[in-house]
């Protein structure tokens, strides 16, 4: 019995320790979604009356569509111009300027949000004072900055995943007879369209996330949900924002489970796929 | 190729114009003519011409930097080339695009499209050239079946094993029904014994079709396996194209008796010059090397013996012969099971190997390590090496 090895203690209990640090915010703002009271640090009991107040708020849903409506757009925008930047980084290999182009486009990367959204907002206002556009700041120039930082991601992702796609590839469609734009749109596009929807997701995220620049960009009647959500609180924390909160992690985690779901699935047919063809 | 020196029989006697453009273009099929590349002050190619006859597999043999892979890439037109010109059946192709040019390429990766199915793959090319999808179903089965794939038409690259990712990948290249086709490495994906096999199987495959083939390899036994004729690169020049044979048994240059196979290089300087032979006499050996050919060059001129070391005899016994001996230790010994090869070291300090093929059970037990013995070689083992 006293030969029986001694179950190591330390590894179990400082991991555990990280998931307490990473998800006990969680739990607590879910539980307190919850709450009966409408003081948010006091339990009252059970209730969902907080969920039933959310659908009512007017103000909050059509902030949260409108998010939805220019993170959605802008994920679109920001991967078409993300790809075509992240090809000219890692194929054209030497043009005048090139070092500045590259320095550029993933300098959002690095730049604090505000001088962002103060560069941009001061952009905005003096193009509408030469040229008379944009007439006013509304959705549009919020989607305009958004897919200004979004291509940064965008092109980042899909230069990693173009530096080591093997070029015999294309080589050996224009050798079968495509031209260049026929191979990149049969060849090339479908084997970079794991980066690309991976581009697609975090560009839709992040202009979701974003409060910063969209609060320097946006107009009088273009609030979206992370400006409302901060004001309100502003104005005294309610157990609504709780609710709100709970429903887009529930969301975040759907989606999360499913993209890990598919991947192992993939992952296990593709592994089963190479022992038969090596059995064989 | 049957059909073609049928011709030329028959007509040997009333030869028209037309005929002899005819035998032209089968005999030049594919001509180079003194392609260079250059890269940043660096010359990859060097004036490389040869010219291939319809039919015929041509290998270009070398080390890897040789220039090799290059020359192929600008025969795809994957590189546009510095100097020099191409012309493939009566037709200078040198400034075509990859996607107008008749030629199909089997890349060393095979590069397969990771997306598609193996009939998707082979039906690539055709697709694009606005085939009709039923003519694609015929093709594509009746090239599933040459390359014996037809059971695995449905399965995507990643689920076949190197071999069968080959077989694909030569089907692909052959869908079109290239002028050319350009095999690059084309075993080099393949474990050492599969390669054997495979060797056969597509010379077989590209003979049973009768296409024309450049393969590029740095693998000798690869390419004298698979090709009719050789050229042997190196630093981006061609240093000597002939068939296997020749190659082996009458190598041009220090070089290629180096590159191709094992061989003993002796230095020395011609001391007799006749018409039909030459006497070295070199500093490694006590007596003079007799070489039963002659040499065009002079007395006293420097020059080199090769030997290689199975045209060698080693015997306990000093032999009778005049010339063409050497006493010496055996210093080092490698069993093969097939053959062992012998490391003698002479009085001079030369280390002569020689192979012994173990025509019997245990014949290798005769020599062993430090044994006094005798190394001869006949009139015609050795070739005289000008450069």
């Amino acid at each position: 019995m006293s030969a029986r090895p001694r179950r190591p203690i330390l590894p179990p209990l400082l991991m555990w320790l990280g998931f307490v640090f990473l998800y006990a915010p969680i739990v607590i703002l879910i539980v307190y979604s919850f709450n009966e009271s409408r003081l948010v640090t006091v339990w009252g009991g059970w209730s969902t009356k907080w969920y039933m107040e959310l659908i009512q708020d007017q103000q909050m849903m059509d902030a949260a569509w409108r998010s939805l409506k220019i993170a959605f757009l802008t994920a679109w925008a920001a991967v078409v111009l993300g790809t075509m930047a992240g090809i000219v980084m890692v194929r054209c290999q030497r043009f005048r300027g090139r070092t500045l182009f590259s320095g550029m486009i993933t300098a959002p990367l690095v730049m604090p949000d505000v001088i962002i959204g103060l560069s941009l907002l001061l952009l905005f206002v003096s193009m509408s004072k030469w040229i008379g556009w944009p007439e006013a700041r509304g959705m549009v120039t919020i989607w305009i900055a958004h897919v200004t930082f979004c291509t940064a991601y965008v092109a980042v992702v899909v230069s990693s995943r173009l530096k080591d796609f093997d070029m015999s590839l294309e080589e050996a469609a224009m050798d079968l007879g495509a031209d260049r734009l026929k191979t990149f749109l049969v060849i090339t596009l479908p084997i970079i369209s794991p980066a690309l929807v991976a581009g697609w997701l975090l560009s839709f995220t992040l202009s979701l996330d974003d409060l910063v620049i969209a609060s320097f960009v946006s107009g009088p009647s273009s609030t979206t949900l992370p400006m409302q959500v901060f004001s309100s609180v502003r104005l005294g924390v309610s157990p609504k924002i709780n609710a709100l909160a709970t429903i887009l992690v529930v969301l975040v985690s759907l989606a999360a489970l499913l993209g890990w779901w598919l991947m192992r699935l993939e992952d296990k047919r593709m592994r089963r796929d190479m022992q038969l063809a090596a059995r064989e | 190729m049957g059909q073609d020196t049928q011709t030329r029989d028959s007509g040997a006697t009333a030869r028209t114009p037309d005929d002899r453009v005819e035998d032209a273009r089968v005999e030049n099929y594919l001509q180079v003519l003194g392609i260079s590349k250059d890269f940043d002050n660096f010359r990859a190619v060097n004036e490389a011409s040869f010219s291939i006859r319809k039919g015929e597999i041509f290998a270009l043999l070398g080390a890897s930097g040789c220039g090799k892979s290059t020359l192929l890439r600008v025969l795809a037109g994957f590189e546009v080339p510095t100097a020099g010109s191409i012309v493939l059946d009566g037709q200078d192709i040198a400034g075509l695009p990859p996607h107008r040019r008749p030629i199909n390429m089997m890349f060393q990766s095979y590069a397969l499209f990771p997306h598609m199915s193996v009939e998707k793959n082979i039906a690539f090319g055709l697709k694009q050239d606005g085939m009709a999808r039923a003519e694609i179903a015929d093709r594509v089965a009746g090239l599933l079946k040459l390359v014996r794939m037809t059971e695995y038409a449905r399965r995507k690259p990643h689920q076949l094993s190197g071999g069968q990712q080959q077989r694909v990948a030569l089907a692909r290249s052959l869908a079109k029904g290239p002028k050319l086709l350009l095999l690059d490495e084309p075993m080099g994906a393949l474990d050492r014994k599969l390669r054997g096999e495979m060797q056969l199987e597509v010379v077989d495959i590209i003979e049973r079709l009768g296409v024309t083939c450049v393969m590029v390899t740095h693998d000798q036994d690869e390419a004298m396996t698979m090709a009719g004729r050789i050229a042997v690169m190196d630093q981006g020049r061609i240093c000597q194209i002939g068939e296997p044979g020749d190659i082996y048994e009458q190598p041009a240059s220090r070089f290629t008796a180096e590159f191709i196979g094992s061989v003993n290089i002796l230095d020395g300087r011609i001391a007799e010059d006749y018409p039909d032979y030459v006497v070295i006499a070199g500093d490694a050996l006590e007596t003079p090397i007799y070489v039963g050919h002659g040499v065009t060059g002079f007395a006293e001129m420097s020059c080199a013996v090769a030997i290689r070391p199975e045209k060698m005899k080693l015997s306990h016994d000093e032999p009778a012969q005049k010339y063409n001996k050497a006493r010496g230790i055996i210093q080092d010994i490698a069993y093969f099971g097939s053959h062992s090869t012998y490391y003698v070291r002479l009085p001079s300090g030369f280390v002569m190997r020689t192979i012994l093929l173990n025509a019997q059970r245990w014949a290798a037990e005769e020599f062993t390590w430090n044994d006094d013995v005798w190394i001869s070689w006949g009139d015609n083992s050795g070739v005289v090496l000008t450069s």
